[in-house]
């Protein structure tokens, strides 16, 4: 029997609408359990928890709610801007509105003629649309698919379209409980082939197959990174049980060499070896054995940590020229090993890893960063500062027994950052909230003033958006007011009048020549609505730029009295 | 024909000395549809003109004016007008509100149903009128409603399904009207109902125009294990039924369509079950009545249903309401 994607929504559907997790995880473990070939079970798998594609294949079918919006309003013969847009408004969900649509409107009914389509037959679409390019050919492919589907079907195919969530409360971690009950795994041992394969389908084929043994960790192929916590949410009972070390003002990377080869991956998993030649020279001249780092990418010149600001620069250029490299210089500073003689050593806990990274680096000369003992809490203010006076953001504790815990943010590292800064600002612009909040405005766009700046004609301009840190009560209290100050209306999206002020926080500052401001902020956030304030309060642009320069010219300490780090 | 608005819902006729909805000074008559707060008046002065249950409803949740029962189909005469009240299909004793003047004739539809609610009087519209103030709740074409049938069977279902795993199915149900709703559905169960306070006291009225509401008691904390209950969708964070363990919960209302509902609720199960009609009927009841002009309230997407009734070469305009959508 073939498996059809009916039976797969309908699955898919009942887990939505079931409460408790263990209950779900039951649901696609039976599902899961009933399928015959490996090729649905893959797909199965795969749909459910990355999409229409691997997500290691970092294939897409870009296939956007425009997209899909404009090919369904022409599919059910209605006005795009005029029907469509409101509708989605009130939903939150593009998908959920093309279902609905899909199933009230005769035209469309009329259309649509399901035939039970093979989960094989969904995912050849997809390739379809993969291999398309244009509005229009898509458009051909979605119109051809949606003819053959029941409404529900044409819901989920397009959320598995968008790679990724499904949004029905079944992420990764649940698919991975699933497929050890369905098939008497380990949970673990699913999780660990999940880690090393990164590919859900292929770990449930090892797990029906008894073969999760063959899925090992292999040079070159990402790990997920360890995280860690803010300290404000977890309390430490025994410090001694930590060491310290600083938390770079850089960017986090993975650094694999086999001594020929390099290869360096972001935190999100993305090959960004291209962008730093610098990097791959240093080490492929030094010749190492086979290791994985974890560790830091900073902007390294005589002897000072310069601002992450500074490494922005380098972020997005895939071809770095001579000046951009010989102006910006960067280091990759290690400070964790997870692989070394050949076997990957993420069980080990942290004081042996980190004997093992002292021993590599100390014969090759690559910089670590330095580690330090604590016996009280004076001794985390110490560093602490000192971490700040070398421009960095904190430090970051790590418990010395802990393994690597790679995918995951638990209390055995824990982040003590300095607090961001805060402005107060103007709210110019909601946003209809989609998902969880879908029917509120959730999404503000915040403003700063520049009526007295002769740059600008306007009395606001934007400055960033923030979707958190109010809650529940001052949503609503906000979406009250927000009633009474709309003036425009543009889909979705509600112009204001300029009268409520929201005291934002936010990480840092960056400049950000897309944008009016010319500047982004790093996590906005809400602090406090400032009922009390009126839109003469509000910071304007000179003290954003003010507060960014005061960031960049901060002095930092050099390095070589107490460094963050050394070489080898 | 010249109308304004009146308080925060209703609307005064300057040239026929009436008022719909809200109460106006100089307004003679005040014709009521329905007791739900966003059309009943609240002035003692008003001189209330409504079917008999709305009026008995309107007593018990606090209006203190003059009362006037008018039954359906039994025109009113005042010196400048003739009104008739129509089964509205919304809640018990909801009407539309016909006005036959020199200037023509206009329907106002208050809160409406068709094909109407089982709790209700039914529906009945007159064929034609120049002018109509209708209200579009659901003035979208994502909300298209279930035979009342299929919304039976899926009521009848989740509290038996509910009952027999060993849980105690509670239906969200706005206290008047949507309450008595679910209760006549799930009569035919024959299992007791227990109704939250604020709606336990108009089920009265709905006895006593004949609506089968079962075997139900108001709500006790202490013995509501194992019986079907009532509440509106506020109790369940202020403690209602917190000390019962097994629980499954079904929101039921026409809100109940968009999923984003179950993650703001937290609810097992959505109904979607409504006391306004569709925008599919809203349109065909324009078209069928085909008036010279429709005049749209009660909706945050007026311009969407001013789009269709253009297509239909229908008048329309946006009156705007300030009132919050109650179902």
């Amino acid at each position: 029997m073939k498996a059809t994607f009916i039976r797969f929504c309908e699955v898919i559907q009942s887990i939505r609408q079931t409460r408790g997790n263990n209950a779900k995880i039951r649901l696609f473990a039976d599902y899961m359990a009933g399928l015959e070939s490996d090729e649905e079970l893959n797909l199965a798998a795969q749909f459910i928890g990355e999409g229409a594609f691997p997500e290691l294949s970092g294939k897409r079918t870009s296939v956007g709610s425009r997209t899909s919006g404009l090919a369904a309003a022409e599919f059910c013969e209605i006005d795009y801007d005029k029907v469509f847009k409101p509708c989605r408004t009130a939903t939150g969900s593009s998908s959920e509105t093309i279902e609905r649509l899909m199933e009230n409107i005769p035209a469309a009914v009329e259309k649509r003629n399901p035939v039970k389509l093979t989960l094989a037959e969904v995912h050849q679409i997809a390739e379809n649309l993969y291999q398309a390019s244009g509005r229009d050919d898509k458009k051909a492919i979605l119109w051809s698919a949606w003819e053959r589907m029941s409404a529900i079907e044409i819901k989920y195919f397009i959320r598995i379209l968008g790679q990724g969530s499904l949004r029905i409360g079944f992420e990764t971690r649940s698919v991975i409980a699933s497929i050890a009950k369905a098939f008497e795994s380990d949970r673990e041992s699913v999780r660990y082939a999940h880690m090393i394969t990164g590919s859900l389908g292929r770990t449930a084929i090892l797990a029906r197959e008894n073969r999760l043994d063959e899925a090992r960790f292999k040079l070159f192929h990402p790990l997920s990174f360890m995280l860690a916590s803010p300290i404000e949410s977890r309390s430490v009972e025994q410090i001694e049980e930590y060491v310290a070390e600083e938390k770079f003002d850089g960017m986090r990377a993975q650094l694999h060499t086999d001594g020929k080869k390099v290869k360096i991956f972001s935190r999100d998993l993305n090959d960004i070896t291209r962008s730093f030649p610098d990097i791959v020279n240093f080490f492929t001249k030094r010749e190492l054995p086979p290791a994985v780092f974890d560790g830091e990418i900073c902007v390294y010149k005589d002897d000072i940590i310069l601002p992450f600001q500074l490494l922005q620069k380098r972020m997005g250029i895939k071809k770095p020229g001579k000046k951009i490299l010989n102006q910006y210089p960067v280091l990759f500073i290690a400070y964790d090993l997870l692989y070394t003689n050949n076997r990957p050593i993420f069980d080990l806990k942290l004081t042996d890893r980190r004997a093992l990274l002292e021993q590599i680096t100390g014969q090759f000369n690559v910089p670590i960063a330095s580690q330090n003992s604590l016996t009280g809490t004076d001794d985390v203010e110490t560093l602490y500062n000192r971490a700040l006076e070398h421009g960095n953001e904190g430090l970051v504790l790590k418990l010395k027994e802990s393994a690597y815990e790679y995918g995951q943010r638990r209390k055995s590292w824990l982040k003590v950052k300095k607090p961001g800064g805060s402005f107060d600002t103007v709210m110019m612009y909601a946003h209809a909230g989609s998902g969880k909040r879908g029917g509120t405005y959730s999404d503000f766009t915040l403003g700063i003033s520049v009526k007295d700046d002769e740059r600008y004609e306007e009395e606001f301009i934007p400055i960033g958006k923030a979707y958190g840190g109010y809650s529940d009560d001052e949503l609503k209290k906000m979406n009250q007011k927000i009633k009474e100050l709309t003036v425009e209306r543009y889909g979705p999206t509600l112009g204001l009048l300029p009268k409520l002020v929201i005291e934002i926080e936010f990480d840092e500052i960056q400049i950000n020549k897309r944008t009016k401001a010319g500047y982004t902020l790093r996590f906005p956030r809400f602090r406090a609505i400032r009922w009390d304030l009126g839109p003469n309060d509000v910071n304007t642009l000179k003290d954003v730029e003010a507060y960014y320069q005061q960031s960049l010219e901060k002095e930092r300490l050099p390095q070589h009295k107490n460094p963050s780090f050394t070489f080898g | 024909m010249k109308f304004q608005k009146t308080g925060y819902h209703g609307l005064y006729f300057p040239e026929l000395g009436i008022s719909l909805d809200g109460y106006h000074p100089k307004a003679a008559y005040t014709f009521v549809s329905h007791a739900h707060a966003d059309h009943m008046p609240r002035n003692k002065s008003t001189r209330a003109y409504a079917s008999k249950p709305t009026l008995e409803l309107m007593k018990l949740r606090g209006f203190r004016g003059k009362e006037n029962p008018i039954a359906f189909g039994e025109p009113v005469e005042t010196d400048n007008c003739r009104i008739t009240l129509y089964p509205a299909g919304h809640i018990l004793g909801s009407a539309m509100i016909y006005i036959e003047s020199d200037s023509g004739t206009l329907l106002y539809t208050g809160d409406y149903r068709t094909p109407p609610s089982p709790a209700s009087e039914g529906f009945e519209a007159p064929d034609h009128a120049d002018f109509l103030i209708t209200e579009a709740t659901f003035g979208l074409p994502i909300y298209r409603w279930k035979p009342y049938e299929e919304l039976t069977f899926q009521i009848q279902s989740f509290a038996k399904e509910s009952l027999e795993a060993g849980y105690t199915p509670i239906f969200l149900a706005y206290n008047l009207g949507k309450a008595q709703e679910v209760m006549h559905l799930v009569a035919p169960l024959d299992h007791p109902v227990m109704i939250h306070g604020a709606g336990y006291k108009l089920c009265s009225v709905y006895d006593n125009y004949g609506i089968e509401l079962g075997n139900y008691s108001a709500y006790d904390r202490e013995t509501c294990e194992g019986k079907i209950l009532i509440a509106p969708s506020s109790a369940l964070s202020n403690g209602f039924a917190s000390n019962l363990r097994k629980t499954r919960v079904a929101y039921c209302s026409g809100w109940a369509a968009n999923e984003s509902r179950r993650t703001q609720l937290t609810v097992d199960k959505l109904i979607p079950i409504s006391d306004h009609l569709d925008f599919f009927e809203l349109i065909a009841f324009c078209k069928k009545l085909n008036p010279k002009k429709v005049y749209i309230t009660h909706t945050p997407n007026p311009a969407v249903v001013q789009h269709y009734l253009d297509l239909e070469n229908i008048d329309s305009a946006h009156l705007e309401m300030e009132a919050e959508p109650e179902d």
